[in-house]
């Protein structure tokens, strides 16, 4: 046993010893260790460098040497001593507990509960120019016009977007290549607006493009009507180019391109840039591994002030090429170590650059709220925050549950968007049947993980790698990674140098991109 | 030729290459049905999977693989894959009757926040002829009617109407 639950357990005549755990920090003879429960309130625990992390049902958490996690465990520390103090201020002793505030802290973190699907992906088209060794999405060739997604079927789909019960709702063209079905992409963000005016919601529109099929002409519509561009930069440029294809061999350059005038664009718009900037995400492949410095340093270069470093999924074409790109977990989280330590570097020297994985996990740590990222909350976003919508009018509850429909499994389908009534959608079983899987208080391993009050997991990939919406996180990749994000986290802050720490305080900053909201009123 | 598997106790597993099978037999004390059924289920797409009961308080698994031709690697890999899942489901079967209150209204929370409140729409198509709203058991009848009694008039004798 390597976590320790107190109020599960009744008061031992004979103190059950504690079982080695994997990462036992030095000096704590763990089989010696007796627990007794009585004084504390509910913890789990996991050794981090030579502390011990404590954290507590509703995510407070506190890094403890090993003599005063000893003095915990055992229900030995002295009232009145200032170790007795910080653990009931953080709400770890039952003594003084102060349920309401407890309760309220629950609340926060799991805000997204009551929301409703946000954020609503429409696959314009599967049609790309471009190819990608592990694309995703299971393009289709530029003349497969068949897969390009009708107006009519758009309309139909905004409709049920705008029925979501959530006040913010954010649209995001995805493909294929949304720019190749420029004119349905046009259709939905003037039907979608015009609607809403109507409807009074929080409307942000987002378009994810590689951004080769742009001109000056499409780059001021889409200014002006305030749609957010965001974009894949896999690294260096030999790289970029050598996994993302597009037939003139530029791929890099006219990506690169267009992120720095949009960048300018913003700059010439009075937008402060160190919040409106092409967000891009780096999908990391078995050669980006030994890269780390020269990924950062092309998203530095380019000004661009976060950085996704994404692990490849197995879905679409990458499930065929896996041999050649797929690498032990462990090595990504190596990767992850070196270019997250480097971007901590520059940080401290003064370029701003954030790691977004790092700053969803740091929000939920430090701040107690939550960011709504739907694949890391408990239970997850599919159907409850997202729904996908594919260019056939198909509705799926996630892209990926889309992705696995590509690839011949329509497990994940929901309905079409011709005969779908909105609470049909959301109300669906296999909805329900993924808010159960994906709620962490009934899995395996997380209902004892110390970092249960941040994580979250995602039945897709569960259901692609593991057979079952389950899936079992002990021999689990997305587990692996956040686990292993998570335990770099807590080291950098049981280390605690203040350049870090001032930088992880500003990662967490959560700051309304305004401009981007659609106008809720008739003009 | 069936032979065991050396790192398994002997009789719980077989496996049969000629035949591209495996066979796993569990005490179903200490797995419950529904994490064998689970735990079989996810193998289906890579073995034809039999259930019987050889003897009573054992469940034997049979894995054919689709294979026709596995490596023992392979069927050590499925009896593996088996053993561990037949752990997660066992676990996650209890896990789910320890916390179904809190499962069962975190789920309730979040399916009522994205579905919102039936729009007369919904209410309309609404069967109301719906089994739910039967009452085999009387529950929704009142004392009298369910029990043949009348109300007494105010100021009557107790049983005079």
């Amino acid at each position: 046993m390597t976590e320790a639950m107190p109020e599960a357990m009744p008061t031992p005549r004979e103190p059950t010893p504690l079982g080695p755990p994997t990462l036992a920090p030095q000096g704590l003879d763990w089989a010696a260790l007796r627990p007794r429960a009585g004084t504390q309130t509910l913890f789990r625990f996991r050794p981090v460098g030579d502390k011990v992390l404590v954290t507590n049902l509703e995510g407070r958490w506190l890094l403890l040497t090993r003599d005063d996690f000893a003095a915990h465990a055992r229900g030995e520390v002295p009232p009145g001593s200032p170790l007795h103090e910080r653990l009931a201020t953080e709400g770890f002793l039952r003594e003084g507990y102060r349920v309401p505030e407890a309760a309220d802290r629950l609340r926060a973190r799991r805000s997204f509960l009551h929301g409703g699907p946000n954020l609503h992906m429409f696959v314009v088209t599967l049609r790309c120019n471009e190819t990608c060794a592990y694309c995703h999405a299971s393009r289709a060739n530029m003349d497969a016009v068949h897969t390009d997604m009708t107006p009519e079927t758009a309309e139909r789909a905004v409709d049920l977007v705008l029925q979501s019960t959530s006040p913010f709702v954010t649209i995001e063209f995805q493909g294929g290549e949304p720019l190749v079905n420029w004119p349905v992409v046009r259709h939905v963000v003037e039907y979608a607006t015009a609607k809403n005016r109507e409807r009074g919601k929080q409307l942000e529109l987002t378009m994810v493009s590689n951004f080769s099929l742009l001109d000056d002409e499409r780059l001021e519509w889409l200014l002006a009507h305030r749609v957010q561009l965001c974009t894949s930069i896999d690294g260096p440029e030999a790289l970029h180019n050598a996994q993302r294809r597009l037939p003139t061999g530029d791929a890099h350059q006219k990506t690169i391109y267009w992120t720095r005038r949009i960048n300018e664009r913003y700059r010439q718009l009075g937008l402060d840039p160190t919040l409106y900037h092409v967000e891009a995400l780096c999908t990391t492949t078995r050669a980006t591994l030994p890269l780390w410095k020269e990924v950062v340093d092309t998203y530095v270069g380019l000004g661009c002030r976060s950085l996704f470093l994404r692990p490849i999924d197995p879905f679409g074409f990458a499930e065929r090429t896996k041999r050649r790109l797929e690498y032990p977990r462990h090595e990504y989280l190596e990767y992850y170590r070196r270019a997250v330590d480097y971007m901590l570097e520059l940080n401290a020297a003064g370029v701003e650059i954030l790691e977004r994985y790092a700053a969803i996990f740091l929000t939920k740590i430090l701040r107690g709220q939550d960011p709504n990222f739907l694949d890391l909350r408990s239970p997850a976003g599919a159907g409850i925050g997202a729904l996908a919508y594919d260019h056939d009018g198909s509705i799926y509850t996630c892209d990926e549950g889309r992705m696995l429909a590509a690839m011949g499994d329509p497990v994940f389908r929901l309905g079409h968007v011709d005969t779908a009534r909105y609470r049909d959608i959301v109300g669906h079983p296999t909805v329900r049947a993924l808010a159960i899987a994906t709620n962490l208080d009934a899995q395996p391993d997380c209902t004892s993980c110390t970092y249960q009050p941040y994580c979250g997991t995602n039945a897709a990939f569960n259901y692609k790698t593991q057979g079952s919406i389950f899936g079992r996180m002990r021999d689990n990749a997305v587990c692996a990674v956040h686990k292993g994000i998570q335990d770099y986290l807590f080291e950098k802050l049981a280390e605690g140098d203040p350049k870090v720490l001032e930088t992880f305080e500003r990662w967490t900053t959560v700051r309304p991109r305004e401009h981007f909201i659609q106008a809720q009123e008739a003009p | 030729m069936s032979t065991p598997l050396a790192e398994i106790p002997q009789g719980l597993v077989e496996v049969d290459l000629h035949e591209a099978t495996a066979i796993v037999q569990v005490d179903d004390s200490l797995y419950p049905l529904p994490a064998i059924y689970g735990a079989a289920y996810v193998l289906i797409d890579r073995c034809f999977v039999l259930l019987d009961r050889p003897a009573p308080g054992r469940v034997r698994i049979t894995l054919a693989s689709k294979d026709p031709a596995p490596d023992p690697e392979a069927l050590r890999a499925l009896v593996g894959e088996l053993a561990n899942e037949l752990l997660a489901c066992a676990f996650r079967h209890q896990l789910a009757q320890d916390n179904r209150v809190l499962v069962e209204t975190v789920t309730m929370q979040a399916m009522a926040g994205a579905m919102g409140p039936p729009s007369l729409a919904d209410l309309a198509d609404f069967d109301f002829t719906d089994e739910a709203l039967d009452d085999p058991l009387g529950i929704a009848q009142s004392w009298e009617e369910k029990h043949g009694r009348t109300l007494s008039r105010p100021g009557a004798p107790e049983g005079e109407p």
